[in-house]
C-alpha cells in the first residue's frame, strides 16, 4: 500500500529528480507578477533547453544546417549582404532583404538593420533569429545601463558586450555575423561582431555572401570625405551590386545614416528597379540605371560587325 | 566472425517528423484571414482527414501551425498558457504585436532543440489594423501583408505575391492597385490558393478551415450571408464592441 | 504592551500572538524618519516632488538622488532607507526591461508596483538554492508615477508589500500634515502646473529650512514626453510663480 501511495506522490526523491527539469522552468520562470518571461526568468538571463543527447550540438547540426545536408527538416533562414562604413559625415548602413531556406526565397521583405535604439544599430547575417533575438535583447541592455548610469553606453561597450554574450554559445551553432554602429561620445563608431567570438573595430565592412561584390564597389568608391549624399549613393549601388550578382540577396536595398542625433531611415529601393531606372530623383544620384547596359546601348557584341 | 558484427550500431536521436498540409494568412485594411486544411500525413500515410492546424489564441488573435504536429500542438497548448498567465497578471488581454514577439522568445528559448513548426500568426492589432506575422522554426519574424508555409508553400506564395503584392503586373492607367482587398476577393483567393494546391501537392487536401477576424465595428455582413461560416467570438461582449472572429469551413478534394 | 513587543519583535518570521509582525511594523515606522515626498496625479500626468535635506553648507545638494527613472514612462519618489531603494528601483528597472524584451511593449504601472511589492516580502531566511537575499524588510516606501493605456496613475507601496493607487499621497516625516493639505487642497480636474504648484506649497509647509531650487526637486511622467525632472532654472520659475 505504501509503496504505491510514494510511487504517486510526487514529492518523493526519484519523481523530484525526473521531474525537475520541467518542474522548474514553469515554477521559477512563468506565473506572478514579475513572471510571464518564460526561459528569461526573473533575473533577466536566458536560458535554453538543450537535448538530452550525447552529443546537442551535433544533433542540431544534423537537423537544421542546410549547407551541410539540404535534405535538413527545419531550414534556418540564411544568405544575405549588409554594408556599413564610417565617413566624415557619420556612418552609412545599407543591407539587402532577401532570406533564403536552401534555393528557396523565403522572403524578400526582411529588415536586416535592427533598430537596437535611437542611437545604435545592428546588422543581420546569418542566422535571422539569432541576429533578430540578441540585438534586442542587447538593446534591454543598453537602456538598463543607460538608466543605471545615467549615460548612454558607448558603442564599443555595447558590442563587447553582444560579443561576450554569444561568445558563451561557441560551438554550440550560432550563426550570426554582425556590424554594431552608432554615435557616442567619441563620435561615428563601428564594430563587426560574429559568432565565432571575433569583434573588430574598423571603417568598413561588409558581411554576407555578396559582401565580396559590395565590396569591389565599396573599396572603388569609399573616400573618408565623401558628402553625405555621395556616401548614401555608394551604400545604394554596392548593395544593387551584390544584389545583382550573389544568388543569395536582392530585392530590395534598405539605406540607413547614422548621424550625431542618432539614425535616420533613408530609404527602401527595389534592386530590379536600381537596375533599369536608378533610384529615382534622390540625392547624389546619377539619373538612369544602375546596370551596364545604359553604358553599353549601339556597342554590342553583336551588333559590332555590323556597324563597320 | 564477419568485420560487420563487431561495428557498434549507431542511432541518431532524430524526434522529427513532416506532417505535410499548408497554411496561409492574409492581412486587409479591418481584417485578417488565416487558414489551413485538415489532411495530416506522414509518408504517404494519410493518418486523418481531420487535424486542425489553426488555433483561436483570443478574439483577435489566431496561430497557424505547419510542420512536425506534435510539437505544433505543444507548442500552441503552451502559447495558450503564457496567454492565461498574462491575462491574471497584467488583467487584459495581450495585444497581437505582443503575441508576436512572445512567440519569437518561446520559439528561441528552444533554439539548441527546435520545435519543427513554422508558425503563422494573424490577427487585429491596437490600432484597428489587420496584421500578419511569420515565423522561422527558431523565432525569426515579421510583419507581412500576406504568408503562405508548409507543404505547399512554393505553390501558393507565389500566386499570392500575384494576386497581393501584385507582383510583375502593371496597374491599368490612372487606376492604381489597391493597398487592400476586400473581404470577398481575399476569401476566394484563399478558396483558390487550397484548391489548386490540393490539385498540385498529395499532402494537402480533406478540409479547409479558415478563421477571419474582424476589427471592432466592422460590419459583418458579407460573412453571415455566406454558408458554413460560424461566429467563434467567446467575450459576449465583444460582439457588440470588439473584434470578432468567425471560422469558415469548406470542403476539399480527398484522394 | 512593550514586554509582548520584545518577545515577538526580534524575528522577522514570528507573528505575534496578536496576529502582528512587529519588525515589518518597525521598517514602516522608519519611513515616517524619512524626508517627505509628494505625488499628485492630473489627467495631463503626474507630479512628483522631494524635498533634500541638505544638512551642511558643504554637501553638493544635486548628488542627492530621490526621484529615479524606471523606464520613460515610470517613476519613483522614494522615503526612508533611500539605500535599499537601490535594490528595489533596480529590480523595477529589470522587470520593466524584461516585460519589453518579452512582449514589445510598455509594462503597466500596476505591473511594476507589483514587482516591487513582490520583492518587498521577499525577506527572511533563503533557502540553500536562492540567491543571497535580504535577511530583513525593506525600510523604504515608495510614490510610483507612471502611464499606460489606463492613463496616469500614482500608486503608493510600503515595507509590507502593500500597495495603494493614489489621486494624492504624501509620505515621509512630514507626511500627515501634507496629506491633510492635499486633501484639502486636491480636486480631479487639476492642470499640471497646478499639481507642481500644489506639490511645492505642500512640502514647503511641511519643510523646516525655507524651500528653494536647490532643496527640493520636482519631476512629472506625462503621456507625451514622459519622464523628467525639472532642471533647477525650471524649478525656479515654479517657486516664483506659486
Amino acid at each position: 500500500m505504501n509503496s504505491i501511495a510514494s510511487r504517486f506522490a510526487s514529492t518523493s526523491a526519484s519523481a523530484a529528480i525526473s521531474r525537475d527539469e520541467e518542474e522548474n522552468q514553469v515554477a521559477a520562470s512563468m506565473w506572478g507578477s514579475t513572471g510571464g518571461f518564460g526561459n528569461l526568468g526573473q533575473v533577466g538571463i536566458p536560458s535554453f533547453e538543450i537535448p538530452r543527447v550525447p552529443d546537442p550540438t551535433n544533433f542540431l547540426r544534423m537537423h537544421t544546417d542546410d549547407r551541410n545536408d539540404p535534405s535538413c527538416r527545419i531550414k534556418i533562414q540564411h544568405g544575405t549582404t549588409t554594408l556599413a562604413f564610417r565617413f566624415q559625415g557619420g556612418i552609412i548602413v545599407a543591407v539587402d532583404s532577401r532570406a533564403t531556406a536552401g534555393s528557396y526565397i523565403a522572403s524578400g521583405t526582411v529588415k536586416k538593420v535592427i533598430e537596437i535604439n535611437k542611437y545604435l544599430l545592428g546588422t543581420m547575417a546569418g542566422g535571422a533569429a539569432d541576429c533578430q533575438y540578441w540585438e534586442t535583447y542587447l538593446g534591454i541592455q543598453c537602456r538598463l545601463h543607460e538608466l543605471r548610469n545615467r549615460e548612454r553606453i558607448s558603442v564599443a561597450a555595447a558590442s563587447k558586450y553582444l560579443s561576450n554574450l554569444v561568445y558563451g554559445y561557441k560551438g554550440m551553432g550560432l550563426s550570426m555575423g554582425t556590424m554594431i554602429a552608432g554615435w557616442d561620445k567619441t563620435g561615428p563608431a563601428l564594430f563587426y561582431v560574429d559568432s565565432d567570438g571575433q569583434r573588430l573595430k574598423g571603417d568598413l565592412f561588409s558581411v554576407g555572401s555578396g559582401s565580396t561584390f559590395a565590396y569591389g564597389v565599396l573599396d572603388a568608391g569609399y573616400r573618408w570625405d565623401l558628402s553625405e549624399e555621395e556616401a548614401q549613393e555608394l551604400g545604394r549601388r554596392a548593395i544593387y551590386a551584390a544584389g545583382h550578382r550573389d544568388a543569395f540577396s536582392g530585392n530590395t536595398v534598405n539605406l540607413y545614416h547614422v548621424k550625431e542625433d542618432g539614425w535616420k531611415f533613408i530609404g527602401n529601393y527595389d534592386v530590379t528597379t536600381l537596375h533599369y531606372e536608378g533610384p529615382g530623383n534622390v540625392p547624389g544620384a546619377v539619373p538612369g540605371g544602375y546596370g551596364y547596359d545604359v553604358r553599353t546601348e549601339g556597342l554590342h557584341s553583336r551588333g559590332a560587325a555590323t556597324v563597320a | 566472425m564477419s568485420p560487420s558484427a563487431q561495428a557498434p550500431i549507431r542511432h541518431d536521436f532524430n524526434p522529427y517528423t513532416e506532417n505535410g498540409g499548408t497554411i496561409l494568412a492574409i492581412a486587409g485594411a479591418d481584417f485578417a484571414v488565416i487558414a489551413g486544411d485538415t489532411r495530416q500525413s506522414e509518408g504517404y500515410n494519410i493518418q486523418t482527414r481531420y487535424a486542425p492546424k489553426v488555433f483561436r489564441l483570443t478574439d483577435k488573435a489566431v496561430l497557424a501551425v505547419n510542420g512536425f504536429a506534435a510539437d505544433g500542438n505543444m507548442f500552441v497548448k503552451k502559447v495558450k498558457q503564457r496567454l492565461e498567465w498574462y491575462r491574471h497578471a497584467h488583467a487584459k488581454d495581450m495585444p497581437l504585436h505582443a503575441i508576436a514577439r512572445l512567440i519569437q522568445t518561446m520559439l528561441y528559448a528552444k533554439r539548441f532543440f527546435p520545435y519543427y513548426v513554422y508558425n503563422i500568426l494573424g490577427g487585429i492589432e491596437e490600432d484597428g489594423t489587420g496584421a500578419v506575422y511569420s515565423f522561422d522554426p527558431v523565432g525569426s519574424y515579421e510583419r507581412e501583408a500576406c504568408r503562405a508555409a508548409g507543404a505547399a508553400q512554393s505553390l501558393v506564395q507565389p500566386f499570392l505575391d500575384n494576386q497581393i503584392y501584385f507582383k510583375n503586373q502593371q496597374a491599368a492607367p490612372g487606376s492604381p492597385h489597391p493597398a487592400h482587398l476586400p473581404l470577398n476577393q481575399v476569401l476566394a483567393l484563399v478558396t483558390d490558393s487550397f484548391t489548386s494546391a490540393t490539385e498540385r501537392h498529395i499532402e494537402v487536401g480533406d478540409g479547409l478551415e479558415i478563421y477571419i477576424v474582424l476589427a471592432k465595428g466592422r460590419n459583418s455582413n458579407e460573412l453571415e450571408s455566406l454558408k458554413g461560416v460560424a461566429e467563434v467570438t467567446t467575450a459576449s461582449e465583444a460582439i457588440a464592441t470588439g473584434e470578432r472572429l468567425f471560422v469558415l469551413r469548406r470542403e476539399l478534394k480527398k484522394d | 504592551m512593550f514586554a509582548t513587543r520584545s518577545e515577538y519583535d526580534r524575528g522577522v518570521n514570528t507573528f505575534s500572538p496578536e496576529g502582528r509582525l512587529f519588525q515589518v511594523e518597525y521598517a514602516i515606522e522608519a519611513i515616517k524618519l524619512g524626508s517627505t515626498a509628494v505625488g499628485i496625479r492630473t489627467p495631463a500626468g503626474v507630479v512628483l516632488g522631494v524635498e533634500k535635506r541638505v544638512q551642511s553648507p558643504l554637501l553638493e545638494a544635486s548628488s542627492i538622488e530621490k526621484i529615479m527613472e524606471i523606464d520613460s514612462h515610470l517613476a519613483c519618489a522614494m522615503s526612508g532607507l533611500t539605500a535599499d531603494a537601490r535594490t528595489m528601483i533596480d529590480h523595477a528597472r529589470v522587470t520593466a526591461q524584461n516585460h519589453a524584451f518579452t512582449y514589445n511593449e510598455n509594462i503597466k504601472v500596476e505591473s511594476v508596483t507589483q514587482a516591487v511589492c513582490d520583492l518587498a516580502l521577499r525577506f527572511g531566511e533563503s533557502m540553500d538554492n536562492e540567491e543571497a537575499m535580504m535577511s530583513r524588510p525593506f525600510g523604504v516606501a515608495f510614490l510610483i508615477a507612471g502611464t499606460d493605456e489606463l492613463g496616469p496613475q500614482l500608486y503608493h507601496t510600503d515595507p509590507s508589500g502593500t500597495f495603494v493607487r493614489y489621486e494624492a499621497k504624501a509620505i515621509g516625516s512630514g507626511s500627515e500634515a501634507a496629506q491633510a493639505e492635499l486633501q484639502d487642497k486636491y480636486h480631479k480636474q487639476m492642470t499640471l502646473a497646478e499639481a507642481q504648484s500644489l506639490t511645492l506649497k505642500v512640502l514647503k509647509q511641511v519643510m523646516e529650512e525655507k524651500l528653494d531650487q536647490h532643496n527640493v526637486q520636482l519631476a512629472q511622467v506625462t503621456p507625451e514626453t514622459g519622464f523628467e525632472i525639472l532642471s533647477e532654472d525650471k524649478l525656479k520659475e515654479v517657486i516664483e510663480a506659486m
